[in-house]
């Protein structure tokens, strides 16, 4: 799948694989990969852009934690992070719904 | 030169810095860690410090439009007492009752004339913001007029409450003391709120971000203001908001004096100062530009 395309739905995508279980940046690059069959072509970069963005808007928090010796950045989803997943997700059912009846 | 260390030059070149360019970092170790030699993968340096500052600094400006209509939320609410609490002493005392003119005129400027303005620009700053929350990058345009907006509000609030602080001056003879800690206490707390969130808007303005495209219209803010007559011209859009201001405040004065010629006199007195902030602070806040049809080319740049 085209990174353009990925990227306009990368919000959602991320608030679902930290919605599971808190994780740190790397975590989250390799559940995307694992959960998507490896679908998305992604600059993995882009991914902590949109963290320290969902972190700032408030839809994700996050905190140090030591991990087998290492200090980690561990995102979890936020009250209004877990809000605007399902109303994303609800938006992307009636899109995808649309889609499929015009494609036939 | 390492893909690391070029991406915290770039990430300063951004006005990303300090906390947020260590931690960044940090986690793009840990990342490189994890995976030695996948720098590739991770993308073009240069590009992911552009990222970064393009979405902190849209992420930024919402945030602060949001904290700045807070803070303007318990100024007018400092205000709102100030007034119910002049009701309960049995009422405003009459300007000749006051230490100074030199101290009552400013005051009534910054609470009845400041104050409007910090309403309209904190409102505009924060229905953007609401209205583009789920933008992962604005454009350079956008965020500049959202910025504007909140410091006008800001500026607004600030003299709406040095106002209040004034009035209390004023008056501190012939009111009563829990009056005067009451109003002053709230005005003081209000202020550093405030202030507070002024120094994050100037934190959050160091951002560099150079995003193409359009500041927007207020119309894209005001949907229900979509009127052929108003967006034929922004001096429509200020002469609309004036009138309606002035009749507004006559209505209200005549009410509440049970005098026409006092409602009259206070909606005049209105009605010229909103035209007056719309001549003054129209074009910063975004309000004094005329759309541009589309169909006759893109919208002017800000």
């Amino acid at each position: 799948m085209r990174a353009d395309t990925v990227n306009g739905q990368l919000d959602p995508l991320i608030l679902a694989t930290v919605a599971q279980e808190p994780a740190h940046g790397y975590a989250i690059v390799q559940r995307l990969k694992q959960r998507s069959g490896g679908a998305f072509e992604l600059a993995e970069g882009t991914v902590y852009p949109a963290l320290h963005r969902l972190e700032r808007d408030g839809l994700l928090a996050s905190s140090w934690s030591v991990e087998s010796g290492r200090r980690r950045r561990v995102y979890r989803l936020t009250r209004a992070g877990r809000s605007t997943l399902r109303e994303r997700r609800r938006d992307w059912t009636h899109f995808a719904k649309a889609v499929e009846a015009v494609l036939g | 030169m390492t893909w690391l260390q070029l991406l915290a030059d770039e990430l300063g070149a951004r006005g990303v810095t300090g906390r947020e360019r260590r931690r960044i970092v940090f986690e793009l170790q840990d990342h490189i860690a994890c995976e030695p030699g996948c720098e590739e993968r991770l993308g073009d340096p240069r590009e992911l410090a552009a990222s970064f500052a393009d979405e902190l600094a849209s992420a930024g400006a919402r945030r602060c439009a949001f904290e700045v209509f807070g803070a303007l939320a318990f100024a007018a609410l400092a205000l709102a007492v100030s007034q119910l609490a002049t009701g309960w002493t049995g009422g405003y005392p009459g300007f000749n009752h006051g230490h100074s003119l030199a101290l009552f005129v400013p005051a009534a400027l910054g609470m009845f004339v400041a104050s409007q303005a910090a309403l309209v620009a904190g409102a505009l700053a924060a229905l953007r913001a609401l209205r583009r929350r789920r933008a992962s990058t604005l454009p350079a345009a956008e965020i500049a007029l959202i910025r504007r907006r909140a410091w006008v509000g800001l500026l607004g609030g600030v003299a709406t409450m040095v106002g209040l602080e004034l009035y209390v001056v004023d008056f501190s003879s012939v009111m009563p003391a829990w009056w005067l800690a009451l109003v002053g206490g709230l005005a003081a707390a209000a202020g550093a709120t405030l202030l507070v969130a002024a120094s994050r808007l100037v934190r959050a303005g160091a951002i560099v971000t150079r995003t193409p495209g359009s500041a927007g219209h207020v119309f894209d803010d005001l949907p229900a203001m979509r009127w052929r007559w108003l967006r034929g011209g922004p001096w429509r859009l200020g002469a609309g908001a004036s009138l309606s201001v002035a009749l507004a405040m006559t209505l209200f004065e005549w009410h509440a004096e049970h005098s026409l010629s006092e409602g009259v006199q206070r909606g005049v007195f209105e009605g010229l100062a909103a035209a007056a902030g719309f001549a003054l602070l129209g074009r910063s806040i975004g309000v004094a530009r005329k759309p541009v049809d589309a169909r006759r080319g893109s919208p002017a740049e800000e």
